[in-house]
């Protein structure tokens, strides 16, 4: 059953009047507030400056005039299409549809065997490429773990390298610096055959942190973000604030402030390269207040994730953002329903492009083999749930139900074969449906087993060539591969 | 060598029109009509139930295919000699007194007969002394009992009294089914067999079979 790119929005947590007011606030915030910024970043405030921002630099303080905002986010295309290799993922990023895939900076893994939860490794990251490649609800691949066994200097190649080797689904990453970004640029570009021909299909695309809430500019995520707006690879423009400890306590306030980071990113985009692919990236979260951590499984997660869609939308831009995020340590019960909620409620609100929408625990530290296949089956219910309810002269069936007749049944009738495949979710087998004997002659497997196996499975069929003994060639005497 | 994997698999899609076509080429090209039910048919039907236990097939496909295949069978039946087509046993099924619930054992009567077993489906709520007259006049080999609720669980028990007090215990196989039976419950009452499906039941029936 494909659900991709099905239309959410049925979930709208604020009101046509809310929007207009955090937007209102968000200007004001970039206008009277501002943001600050560190060394490095003289040749980006210049161009603003130049622009028409005023920049206090003794105070290291950039202010964005109302006009000069909305004059440059309506550069900000309102389509964005993230390719796959193959052609059958591709994610056309508009209005409302809706996709959900992985996402995190995982340092530890559930081993799929011995259960140990250890560090994470670049063989991790290649077998969850082809675990998700294989499971139909997962949309697309970002990165979701970091190779800890290998040298930092490695990363951005070696996590392109490997997410490309497992999957043919659109790749998503962040990188450590501009070199990196350049090396990926080659890199991808021997997997399409050319410069050009990635840039017209663009299947791997860049996070960048532009901003470290509340408000500030981060140097190096601000180079690599204008960099890659330079070359038009699109950009995830992240910012993901706690309530409480990196933006306010309140949500309204949260949803503002994040409101006001995106809208001076997108701007410094658009003023670097008129008219290039972005994602409006505002990803509000929570702060725990015991701990400070990040607390992932909040119901207002869901609420708030939706609730930033509408912000983007507001002003015509793709969003990414995440849902499926849990503070709980093992795919037990909690993770399932922090996990079904919030990502229920971004696809109903309609988020365009959700991340950390499978595998991840233990508040965004761990990942799980089992979880994959567990969050694949969330997702997919979650996404049916967009398709709605057909009512129409086929669907309401009223000659079926005249032909059956008073007292028969509809198990044989040509309309239940011809719908029965198509009408009802069905899901990929981890969801237990069969009578208890069956269940026990199995041996009485739980959720999270069931998910083991249907991993184990996926995992040991032949590895599919994702990428050609040639490219991989050229990319093996270009770079050291630790794979 | 005719090609009977054609009407296997034309079976398992559920192709009336296919399956019916191949069959009448193999008449005209003179393939034994045993060849045809044995080679063509019922190893579909074989694959099929296999299908259903793993639930690679929903029932519904398993009742049209069984549909198909009885359409099959009526072609042949002119050609078959005695004893190599029709009913393998004779089945009395129906929901207990108290029960109102028809579909699930509805479902065990259609797979029954598909199975190539003589069905009588006498219908829901039905006394204990109906089912016993009915193991009479019909010379069942097989009282197929269903109740879906635990309140009407008792009349299964009070059923089999019935038949063994009848004096027709010794003629008949009893089977009970339904959402809240168990295997353990059918021990207690003296049933012969339980099964958790209709798949099971089909089974089930042709292993108590003689």
């Amino acid at each position: 059953m494909d659900l991709k790119g099905l239309a959410g929005g049925q979930y709208k947590p604020l009101s046509e009047k809310d929007i207009q007011t955090i937007h209102e606030a968000a200007l004001g915030i970039l206008e009277k507030t501002g943001f600050t910024y560190e060394s490095g970043l003289e040749a980006t405030a210049g161009m603003l400056e130049a622009a028409g921002a005023r920049i206090d630099r003794t105070a290291a303080r950039i202010r964005f005039p109302r006009k000069f905002v909305l004059d440059h986010i309506r550069k900000a295309p309102r389509t964005v299409v993230l390719y796959s290799r193959t052609g059958r993922d591709d994610l056309d990023l508009t209005e409302n549809r809706v996709y959900l895939g992985t996402g995190g900076a995982a340092i530890r893994v559930i081993d799929l065997e011995t259960g140990e939860y250890r560090p994470t490794t670049l063989k991790d990251l290649y077998l969850l490429a082809r675990l998700v490649d294989k499971l139909d609800h997962i949309h697309f691949f970002l990165r979701p773990c970091i190779p800890t066994d290998i040298p930092e200097d490695a990363y951005d190649v070696n996590m392109f390298y490997a997410c490309m080797k497992g999957t043919g689904k659109h790749v998503m990453s962040g990188v450590n610096n501009i070199d990196g970004f350049h090396k990926v640029l080659d890199l991808a570009s021997i997997v399409a055959g050319g410069r050009e021909k990635l840039i017209e299909r663009p299947f791997i695309s860049i996070i960048t942190s532009f901003a470290i809430s509340p408000l500030k500019l981060c140097t190096a995520s601000t180079l690599i973000m204008q960099e890659a707006i330079r070359h038009r690879i699109p950009v995830a423009l992240s910012c993901a604030p706690m309530a409480g400890s990196t933006s306010p306590i309140t949500m309204a306030a949260t949803l503002a402030q994040i409101h006001a980071e995106q809208l001076a990113g997108i701007t410094i985009c658009q003023m670097t390269n008129p008219g290039a692919p972005l994602l409006y990236g505002g990803i509000p979260g929570r702060a725990n207040l015991n701990t400070m951590g990040y607390l992932g499984g909040a119901v207002e997660c869901g609420m708030m994730n939706a609730a930033i869609h509408q912000m983007a939308h507001h002003i015509g831009v793709p969003n990414y953002n995440s849902s499926a995020l849990t503070d709980s340590k093992i795919p037990d019960q909690q993770a399932a329903w922090e996990k079904g909620m919030t990502t229920l409620l971004t696809a109903m609100g309609g988020c365009n492009y959700v991340h950390h929408a499978a595998g991840m625990l233990d508040s965004m530290v761990g990942v799980a083999y089992e979880q994959y296949v567990i969050d694949d089956e969330i997702i997919g219910m979650s996404c049916k749930v967009l398709k709605g309810i057909d009512v129409d002269p086929e669907h309401l069936a009223l000659e079926v139900i005249d032909s059956v007749g008073p007292g028969g049944n509809f198990m044989t009738h040509a309309h239940t074969l011809r719908h029965m495949r198509t009408e009802y979710f069905n899901g990929n087998g981890v969801s237990d449906r069969r009578s208890r004997n069956k269940w026990e002659q199995d041996g009485g497997l739980d959720a999270r087993e069931r998910g083991r196996q249907i991993a184990r499975k996926i995992l040991s069929a032949p590895e599919l060539p994702f990428l050609s003994e040639a490219a991989d060639k050229a990319i093996r005497r270009k770079f050291t591969i630790h794979l | 060598m005719f090609n009977f994997t054609a009407i296997t698999e034309a079976l398992i899609a559920c192709d009336q029109d296919k399956v019916l076509e191949l069959v009448e080429a193999g008449l005209r090209q003179a393939v034994p009509a045993k060849d045809l039910l044995d080679l063509g048919l019922i190893a579909g039907m074989d694959v099929i139930g296999e299908r259903m236990e793993k639930e690679e097939m929903f029932i519904p496909e398993v009742l049209m295919a069984a549909m198909v295949m009885s359409a099959a069978v009526d072609l042949l039946k002119p050609r078959l000699a005695e004893g190599e087509v029709g009913a393998k046993g004779k089945v009395v099924i129906g929901t207990v007194k108290g029960d109102l619930h028809d579909i699930g054992k509805n479902l065990v009567a259609m797979m029954l007969k598909s199975a190539g077993l003589e069905v009588h489906n006498i219908g829901v709520d039905i006394a204990p002394e109906r089912f016993v007259e009915e193991i009479k006049v019909k010379k069942a080999d097989i009282l197929a009992l269903s109740a879906l609720l635990t309140t009407t669980m008792p009349m299964m028990r009070e059923t089999v009294a019935a038949v063994v007090e009848a004096g027709v215990r010794n003629q008949v196989k009893i089977l009970v089914g339904g959402a809240p039976v168990t295997q353990a419950f059918a021990d207690e009452i003296g049933a012969d067999g339980y099964a958790a499906d209709a798949g099971s039941a089909t089974k089930l029936v042709k292993s108590l079979l003689p």
